[in-house]
């Protein structure tokens, strides 16, 4: 290329002034601005990153909103209903009347459908019952029987080109011909939504006494269908029945049988507020006014015992509203005094129950001012909305015991009946006058608040809150563990051990480079281990996982041995150099002496192989996992393996102070192979002092209750921390390695001069002068490995189990945010709790690096500002 | 710390000196030796697990398809085995377990302080035995022998059999085994690949196309629907047009397959007659078996031909069974892909940014702000690019794309979900702060008395940067560049979110207009042995896979690294003596 331009005049003197071509004036304006804007993008669109998650994840804080709100009066509503349903779509709403009518109206207008009846031969109605999901209901009688039914709403989409010019409009999109709504959707068809009904004939179960209170569910397989219901009569006798059909596979025949039982000790005169059956038909649980409530335990059904009897609610209040949230594990008490709690039930040691289990108040949520009517739970989650006697509804979620919304009429009403929309979208409550309010509501995470992702959450089934990762699972009423912590830990855990595992090696061999390798080699070894640093970690991974693993399982006795053994046959091959006369010492003591380290660790890393099986006898019982486990051995000897390196130094330091003096002067008068030969005694007298010390310590540690076992290390997993930690090692050593001794290279060479003119050798100058020097460039080095350990990925989804425990343990596993995300969201549906649960853990992830690295970075300006000044 | 002031080792050095030093005096905590060693150790530990590293990388890699011999090894029990030796371990038995053995084989675990040999063989014929491998204990075993005439078979599907030929059959007449010459089953077996790969080219490439052209003609119909409304005049005519079209297509496809049929017919008539080393006999189309040879019978250079033909198949085909065999062409080819993307993307958009940050932009606290935070992205994990990659290239950018572009194919999302250049952004983004840094390093370098000099003689600042600072900041942009498609070849957590697939069904470069396809997802060579090595079903057999594939994927790291050392060193070089 040359060097040159051509608006530099090649004969000066023919023109003074060249005039500047257009072109390139208009080239150099563009450049300007192509460049200045490109940059500004480049910078902004590396900020959005941060911007965009955080924006991702807001969503999950906001709780909910209100959309819209309709207050309006139907015809249809005809005094107090027992039941309301309103379909998916939220267009007609059904109800029940007290007498047995069914009425459906027009949510948007008010306007009444005419619905299909029950026919129910004239009898009163005394009792009702519902189950959750569907529309299965059924009526309690006068006359002591019972009939089940089901009421829904059916959905039947008709092709596009439907005629609604005879139909009578209601709104923009819905029309109706008296008996059905006309809905246009999309891509011009119409939904036309009905009422369906289907009723049973009556099965007597007291009779001549009225039914007071009933509650029922259907449970089985589709194959073996089988109701549960539990009634209690005017008699004050509760009774249980369960009905199972059976249909035999080659004659279609269906039998059906039934057993009842009687349930002891309910008082006759007891004013019954709520009734209470699960799927299965294991527990009953049946309330009283006063907020007495008795579990029954009918897992046997001939025999059912009174398992315990607590009260729900507050001194002095009544228990007014009682019901289950999806999964029937979790009992929604309202009472008078306006509390709303959450209980289940938990097998507890020593419950003062007939069964070992016991109900325990889980979840105490906001107290509405008036007392509580109504309750109506999700079919979906554990959302449920509360309506007191003034009309205020709030929308409320169990497990993030969160107040979504508070709604409430412009005036206060008395609201008969509740019912939370199918997708959990709106909320109908109508009032006994006729009048109905539909909200519209937006709740899409309600089981997220920053104190359930961070917090101990008291979750279905868990004997207390704790911390827990679990996103998914098979069944509808699962409820979804979304606790970051365990994660976080995950991720700590492994920079932790792989930080403990790369520092002292990436640091140590980059003080070795830069101050005593000789430049040949340096000039091999740090390219080397610069290309090692873009080293893909996939490939750490796969090796770590599938190679390694189970390498350090079978020999896993023998790695541990390594990590003494290695660092002491270095030792021992430091003291025998000390022996050499010096003239061969100097003379081999640079590329030789290091080849010599190598050959150090391979024979003592050969022993260990050879060895392994002895010391698993001696410290572990023959046996390492068993004996992590806790089931054989003591704890001494590996304590004191663990002290032994304290212990070691405790002692050199006793020696120091004691005899340090006297050892130093009789020393200087030695020539230095009897020096060496003395100082390498008193290395092993120091070793085997360090060794009582710690088996000492060790026994006394024992002695006060502390153990190892349990602790840090534990049942052992064959993908667990120790492997993550070597692997990681690979990713992070070179990382660490390069910028450290980088940091020690840049220390100005006068340093190095003058402090060698003055005397010191070369390992007094690296400690005392260099070092010091480069000490924030080292640092730095450290923070942006810890950096990189953090945000490592494939490693720990190949090589860490990617179990979400919070255990230190170094023989178990772990469950990275970095892994969480890699593994997880390629599954999540875009803008659903997870997803964004997961863009949360991302930018978590993205904030202590963020911190971590402009920590690192920050030091690394003062660190150059230094030295530049040296 | 006692610092000698005359330290011993000096004297001696020094011999003469001797008379100077007042008093000898040994100062070993002085040379710190046993610290040394711990340093020193610390490196050389370091060395050994690079190295060590490297080696197992490379030997597993190189020696993966290098054909062994067959043993058919005779077990103690009367059972005989046949398969390849794949590797040795030494174990300890439970003491439970090595009760149990016959006497001949507990007393050789007890000289073996209760350790014992074993050997994994590859059985293949996963069909017959429901395992690809074994592992025999070496007390288990009574005779262990070479025989000629073990041939190990590489089929299409159900892995590799291990066995003998029992004959062939080819144009209606079986011949038994010894009735024939080799080189004529070896020519019908040559014949029957051609015809297999004739009838894949048919089903795939022509009817694929076939399918290509009538998908792409219901889109545009949908188009017109979507535009126009179902019931307008324009709709008619286009379905009518549509209906005649794929009319044609379909006569075209039934051509097609006929041939197809035909060819099968034959194919299926060219069979072989194999039997494993227990007589259990398994009949085969000759076309479905890839590779066959005798593996005890064949000398070194036909060993060699058998291993330079796999290094072949590996790099030219496309993989079979769930990847854990044959090639991987199209994992070579997405990593290209999006390497090359990834260049076209972060090359204009680093230089640019440092071209800004260095030259244009004043240096002040913004600057120095700036600066950190890029140097800080550069530490970013690479996972929350891969998160961001999704939510906003794909879902967010791609989403509107396909709103405004793609709106018949919806609800199928067509740059809506991740690909090839979701991936390449992403990596893009991840990787900018490598060419921002090296850049900015690169164009500090260049003195200021140059630019000086071009702008004294009058050129405009534009001309001043393209014809005298980037060239000569070239050396240290090329560098950053290279190490960013280093850094990005490497990558696969982020791409596990936006567009790698185990198995692509189409490359993102085809015959179809616009020939470059940057929605379709991809396969990579680093998602290739995390699938492989990690979620395939029998992680044993697809081990030697993954290590060729790692190998090849190191190499590729490496050679690029080594690049961009090598244009450095050049072109410093070249410019060295043009400065002033």
């Amino acid at each position: 290329m040359t060097v040159g331009d051509e608006t530099v005049p090649k004969k000066p003197a023919l023109r003074r002034r060249a005039p500047t071509r257009r072109s390139v004036l208009i080239i150099d304006r563009l450049a300007d601005w192509i460049i200045t804007i490109g940059g500004v993008f480049v910078i902004l669109a590396v900020f959005a990153i941060m911007a965009f998650l955080a924006q991702t994840v807001v969503p999950l804080f906001t709780g909910a909103s209100l959309i819209g709100a309709i207050e309006g009066r139907s015809e249809a509503i005809r005094g107090h209903a027992l039941m309301t349903k309103i379909d998916e779509y939220k267009t007609l709403a059904v109800a029940i009347g007290e007498s047995g009518e069914v009425t459906a109206f027009h949510i948007a207008s008010g306007k009444p459908i005419a619905a299909p009846q029950f026919d129910l031969g004239g009898t009163k109605i005394t009792a009702f019952a519902r189950t959750l999901s569907g529309g299965n209901v059924a009526f309690g009688f006068a006359d002591g029987t019972v009939r089940f039914g089901e009421i829904t709403i059916d959905v039947e989409i008709l092709a596009p080109g439907h005629d609604m010019s005879r139909l009578e409009t209601l709104n923009d999109h819905d029309w109706t011909d008296g008996r059905a709504i006309y809905t246009a959707i999309q891509g011009g068809q119409v939904r036309k939504s009905t009422v369906g009904l289907e009723i049973e004939s009556p099965q007597a179960i007291s009779p001549g006494h009225a039914i007071r209170a009933m509650d029922y569910r259907i449970g089985g397989t589709p194959e073996r269908p089988s109701i549960a219901f539990v009634t209690v009569g005017a008699d004050g006798v509760a009774r249980l029945t369960r009905t199972e059909t059976r249909k035999n596979m080659l004659t279609s025949e269906v039998t059906s049988t039934a057993q009842t039982s009687t349930l002891p000790e309910l008082p006759a005169d007891v004013k019954l507020a709520g009734i209470l059956i699960t799927e299965k038909a294991d527990q009953i649980y049946i309330a009283e006014e006063t907020g007495l409530v008795h579990r029954y335990d009918t897992r046997d059904l001939a025999k059912p015992t009174l398992a315990e009897s607590i009260s729900m609610v507050p001194e002095g209040a009544r228990l007014t509203s009682f019901s289950f949230l999806i999964g029937e594990q979790s009992l929604v008490v309202g009472s008078s005094a306006g509390t709303v709690d959450v209980f289940f039930r938990l097998q507890r040691a020593g419950a003062a129950t007939k069964d070992g289990y016991a109900l325990v108040r889980a979840h105490n949520l906001e107290p509405q001012k008036f007392g509580i009517i109504a309750a109506s739970a999700s079919q979906r989650s554990k959302t449920f909305a509360t309506a007191d006697t003034a009309g205020n509804v709030w929308l409320r979620h169990s497990t993030s015991e969160q107040t979504l919304l508070k709604l409430a009429p412009k005036e206060p009403t008395k609201i008969g009946s509740l019912t939370l929309a199918p997708r959990e979208n709106g909320v109908l409550a109508i009032a006994d006058d006729g009048r109905y309010f539909a909200w519209d509501v937006d709740a899409p995470h309600p089981e997220t608040t920053l104190s359930s992702i961070f917090g101990k959450v008291w979750y279905e089934g868990y004997q207390a809150p704790d911390y827990t990762w679990q996103s998914s699972s098979g069944t509808d009423s699962f409820e979804p563990k979304l606790s970051l912590v365990p994660l976080i830990f995950g991720t700590l855990k492994a920079a932790f051990y792989s930080l403990l595992f790369a520092v002292p090696i990436a640091l140590c061999a980059a003080i070795y480079t830069s101050e005593f390798l000789h430049h040949s080699v340096r000039s091999v070894i740090k390219p080397v281990m610069e290309m090692m640093a873009s080293l893909p970690s996939v490939v750490l991974g796969f090796i770590a996982a599938l190679i390694l693993a189970p390498i350090i399982e079978t020999w896993i006795a023998a790695v541990i041995m390594a990590f003494i053994a290695v660092p002491m046959g270095l030792m021992a091959g430091a003291y025998l150099w000390q022996s050499l006369p010096s003239p061969v010492a100097l003379r081999y003591g640079g590329t030789p002496k290091f080849i010599l380290m190598f050959v150090a660790i391979a024979v003592f890393g050969y022993l260990c192989y050879g060895l392994g099986d002895t010391f698993e006898q001696a410290l572990f019982a023959g046996d390492l996992k068993a004996w992590a486990n806790g089931g054989v051995g003591t704890d001494a000897p590996f304590l004191a393996l663990l002290l032994f390196p304290l212990a070691f130094i405790a002692a050199a330091l006793l020696f120091e102070r004691n005899v340090g003096k006297l050892h130093a002067d009789w020393v200087r008068g030695l020539p230095r192979t009897q020096a060496g030969a003395l100082s390498a005694a008193r290395w092993i007298g120091l070793c085997l002092a360090g060794a009582a010390i710690a088996y000492a310590v060790a026994l006394l540690m024992i002695g006060v209750g502390i153990s190892p076992r349990g602790g840090i290390v534990n049942t052992y997993a064959q993908r667990n921390a120790l492997v993550v930690g070597f692997a990681m090692g690979f990713a992070v050593i070179p990382i660490i390695y390069t910028i450290a001794e980088d940091a020690l290279n840049s220390v100005p060479e006068h340093l190095r001069a003058a402090s060698l003119a003055c005397g010191a050798t070369p390992w007094q100058t690296a400690i005392s002068v260099i070092l010091p020097t480069a000490m924030s460039g080292v640092f730095a080095a450290i923070m942006i490995g810890m950096g990189r350990a953090v945000g490592e990925t494939m490693i720990v989804v190949m090589a860490a189990g990617n179990t979400a425990i919070l255990d230190w343990n170094i023989f178990n596993g772990l469950r990275a945010l970095s892994a969480n995300i890699a593994v997880e969201l390629p599954e999540a549906v875009k803008d659903s709790t997870l997803f964004r649960m997961l863009f949360l853990a991302a930018l978590t992830l993205f904030v202590i690096t963020f911190v971590i690295n402009t920590l690192a970075e920050l030091i690394r300006l003062r660190f150059r500002r230094r030295t530049a000044q040296l | 710390m006692t610092v000698s002031y005359l330290n011993k080792t000096v004297a001696a050095d020094a011999g003469q000196t001797m008379t100077m030093a007042r008093k000898r005096v040994t100062d070993l905590s002085s040379q710190g030796e046993p610290f040394l060693w711990a340093l020193g150790g610390a490196l050389a530990f370091g060395c050994i697990m690079i190295v060590g590293f490297l080696v197992m990388v490379l030997w597993n890699g190189l020696s993966t398809f290098y054909p062994k011999s067959i043993a058919a090894v005779t077990l103690t029990n009367g059972e005989v085995i046949a398969g390849e030796p794949s590797r040795v371990e030494r174990y300890k038995l439970a003491p439970d377990i090595a009760e149990q053995l016959p006497p001949k084989a507990r007393a050789m675990v007890a000289a073996d302080d209760g350790f014992a040999l074993r050997t994994l063989y590859r059985t293949g014929n996963f069909d017959l035995y429901g395992d690809d491998f074994r592992w025999v204990p070496e007390h288990n075993v009574a005779k262990r022998e070479y025989p000629n005439g073990l041939y190990f078979a590489e089929r299409v599907e159900w892995g590799v059999f291990i066995g003998r030929i029992q004959g062939f059959e080819a144009g209606g007449a079986k011949k038994e085994a010894g009735n024939f010459a080799e080189s004529e089953m070896r020519a019908a077996h040559a014949e029957a690949r051609d015809r297999f790969h004739r009838i894949r080219n048919i089903e795939k490439d022509e009817i694929g196309s076939i399918n290509h052209y009538l998908n792409k003609e219901r889109l545009g119909l949908r188009g017109i629907e979507l535009r126009n409304g179902i019931a307008s005049p324009e709709y008619a005519a286009a379905n009518e047009k549509f209906n005649a079209r794929a009319q044609e297509l379909q006569i075209r496809y039934d051509e097609l397959a006929a041939e197809a049929k035909a060819l099968r017919a034959e194919d299926a008539a060219q069979r072989v007659y194999l039997a494993d080393i227990g007589g259990r006999e398994k009949v085969l189309p000759l076309s479905t078996i890839v590779r066959l040879y005798a593996a005890n019978d064949i000398g070194f250079f036909q060993k060699i031909g058998v291993y330079l033909s796999r290094w072949a198949e590996f790099l030219t085909e496309e993989p079979r069974e769930a990847n854990t065999e044959g090639g991987v062409l199209p994992a070579i080819f997405g990593t290209f892909a999006m390497t090359v993307l990834l260049v076209v993307a972060v090359a204009p958009f680093g230089v640019i940014t440092a071209l800004y940050l260095r030259e244009y932009a004043k240096q002040g606290r913004t600057v120095a702000i700036v600066r950190v935070a890029v140097n800080n992205l550069a530490g970013v994990p690479s996972i929350v690019y891969g998160v961001f990659g999704l939510g906003f290239f794909a879902y967010i950018l791609g989403g509107r794309i396909d709103r405004l572009f793609f709106s018949e194919n919806l609800p199928n999302p067509t740059f809506g979900t991740g690909g090839l250049l979701w991936a390449s952004l992403t990596l893009a983004l991840l990787t900018v702060p490598v060419v921002i840094v090296a850049t900015e390093e690169a164009l500090a370098a260049v003195p200021r008395s140059m630019r000086e000099g071009s702008l004294a003689c009058g050129a405009s600042k534009w001309q001043t940067i393209t014809r005298i600072v980037l060239p000569r900041a070239m050396p240290g942009i090329m560098t950053g560049i290279i190490l960013a498609m280093a850094r990005g070849a490497g990558e696969v957590a982020p791409l596990m979110l936006v567009g790698v697939v185990k198995l692509a069904p189409e490359l993102p470069v085809d015959g179809f207009f616009p020939f470059i396809h940057l929605e379709r997802s991809f396969m990579h060579l680093g998602f290739h042995i995390f699938d492989v090595g990690f979620q395939s079903r029998n992680s044993e057999a697809g081990k030697p896979m993954v290590f060729v594939t790692t190998m090849l994927l190191i190499c590729l790291i490496a050679a690029m690294n080594l690049a961009a050392i090598v244009i450095r060193n050049r072109m410093k070089r070249k410019f060295k003596g043009s400065q002033f």
